[in-house]
């Protein structure tokens, strides 16, 4: 309890002494330059956005370059990001390449051809990207020891960090896929159990903010809309006759499916409307909880023009605010790779019905 | 808006790095650590059911043993009944044995006493007779004072062993 009071006095003279500092540099630089006034918006979706290179932690104007990968009107081009990272423009192989800086394509790399900017086919590898490979093999880390503690040791129990991975994974194939699935939860538990630590990694790497993390990639549609396709796929693919059956022909009075086929119009919406709400679920949430946190650390800094006391106030209610509020999005990303996993395993246990059993639960 | 924007480059590598992920895991990770969730979970049921049975045997065998306890101490009362009556009817016997041994002793006792009586009684009668012979031999030899009678007598005593012979 003394160490835990030590550390919020700590941190709170911290963020005074930060926030006066802050505000007295936004004063001095709206004086001397006269762009002291800060644009929240686009602060906010250049942090929630995709981007070229990775920044460092406190230098913005520094990043870890990362390659960009274009199929330009004559083909492939590979090139570091570092080369169009200031607005230059960058000439390989006789085209030139540039970050565009207003427009449809702002903020992506376009192409000059005839003067005009033309958005080439683009696999860059950039900081979603490589986040996305970094939890690849953050998750690999996690649990191929567990797979090789097992060989080793067999039924013994596995403490500490593998003990609280299997926990996990115990908890998830357990209580959600096996209760759900039942005998056919092996069929689909790699998929699902995948799905989960994926999400799950993703989440919490995203919040922490500096260098292996900050990247808002759950909260990015393209992710959760790979990631509820699939589901999508999985669930239709393996549907039994008795699932299509119901969808195309169910259970209902006869003129509600001849001749206007008012049920199965309503069925097969319902198939795309479940992958849809899977997709902007996690999207939404993820989002959410990186936008709070990022418009509680900038009400500082909007605070800090009106003077030295309002932005001491604000800095320390912000911070303390998106301390918890980080502190409440650890939890979210927990909730959310968890409600994914299980609403996939619901979606995919509705489709493996069959005839003979009852229809329990078949909410849609 | 571009937050609502899938942007493709993102999707591939999203779809090339979750196929990598999950090929990864289904090869090298899933099946075994499912298995052996399972295996484990299996193995604590079995345990559990295990510890349970076990339990119910140890109360099952006390209730046994304590059934054995008593069934022994009915058995050891039924024994020293037994022996108790036995020991009486032995002793009875006994006494029944003795008195019946007692009574022929006293019978052949009172044979012999008989027979003893009988042959002491033949003995002083042979007693009595040779009294009586020597009695009659010293007064015949008082009678026979003279040498002729003597010899009739040596004669006819002679005679008579001959006759005897």
């Amino acid at each position: 309890m003394k160490r835990l009071t030590l550390i919020a006095i700590l941190l709170v003279s911290t963020l005074v002494s930060m926030s006066f500092s802050a505000a007295a540099s936004s004063t001095h630089g709206d004086g001397a330059e006269g762009e002291g006034k800060i644009d929240p918006k686009e602060i906010i979706f250049e942090h929630l956005g995709d981007r070229y290179g990775w920044e460092v932690p406190f230098c913005h104007h520094k990043s870890i370059p990362l390659p960009i990968i274009v199929f330009g009107s004559d083909g492939l081009h590979i090139f570091s990001s570092e080369r169009v990272a200031h607005g230059q423009e960058y000439v390989d192989g006789g085209k030139t390449f540039r970050l565009a800086a207003e427009g449809d394509f702002k903020g992506k790399v376009v192409e000059i051809v005839d003067g005009k900017e033309v958005r080439p086919f683009d696999i860059s590898i950039t900081k979603n990207v490589a986040a996305l490979i970094l939890t690849v093999i953050v998750v690999c880390a996690l649990l191929l020891p567990l797979k090789s503690y097992y060989r080793r040791k067999g039924y013994k129990a596995p403490r500490r960090w593998l003990g609280a991975i299997e926990a996990l994974t115990a908890f998830i194939y357990d209580g959600v896929i096996k209760s759900t699935l039942k005998d056919k939860a092996s069929k689909f538990a790699p998929y699902l159990l995948t799905v989960f630590y994926f999400i799950f990694v993703m989440n919490l790497m995203g919040l922490m903010v500096v260098f292996p993390g900050g990247a808002n990639l759950t909260g990015n549609i393209a992710v959760t809309l790979v990631l509820a396709t699939l589901t999508f796929f999985v669930t239709n693919i393996f549907g039994t006759k008795h699932y299509w059956k119901d969808i195309f022909w169910p259970d209902v009075p006869l003129w509600l499916k001849f001749p206007l086929p008012i049920m199965p119009i309503i069925e097969v919406f319902g198939i795309f409307t479940k992958p849809a709400a899977l997709t902007v679920r996690l999207f939404a949430n993820m989002m959410g909880g990186h936008m709070i946190v990022i418009v509680l650390t900038l009400l500082i800094f909007i605070f800090a023009q009106m003077g030295m006391a309002a932005a001491g106030g604000t800095a320390v209610v912000s911070s303390l605010f998106s301390i918890f509020m980080l502190l409440i999005d650890v939890l979210v990303s927990f909730i959310q790779a968890y409600v994914f996993t299980m609403l996939s395993t619901i979606f995919i246990s509705l489709a493996q019905e069959n005839p003979h059993k009852e229809h329990a639960g078949a909410a849609h | 808006m571009e937050l609502f924007t899938p942007d493709f480059g993102l999707i591939f590598w999203m779809f090339l790095s979750f196929a990598v992920l999950f090929f990864i895991l289904w090869k090298f990770a899933w099946p075994a650590i499912t298995k052996m969730i399972d295996q484990r979970a299996e193995l604590i049921d079995k345990g559990v059911e295990y510890a349970q049975q076990a339990k119910q045997d140890l109360d099952h065998a006390q209730a046994k043993a304590e059934e054995v306890m008593q069934e022994a101490r009915r058995q050891q009362a039924d024994i020293l009944r037994d022996a108790d009556r036995v020991k009486t009817q032995i002793i009875e016997e006994a006494r029944g044995e003795a008195r019946q041994a007692a009574a022929k002793e006293l019978d052949q006792a009172k044979l012999q006493i008989e027979q003893a009586r009988k042959e002491a009684e033949q003995n002083i009668r042979d007693e009595v007779s040779a009294f009586a012979l020597n009695i009659a031999q010293k007064v015949v030899r008082n009678q026979m004072g003279d040498t002729k009678a003597q010899t009739q007598l040596v004669d006819s005593l002679l005679d008579e062993i001959e006759k005897k012979n």
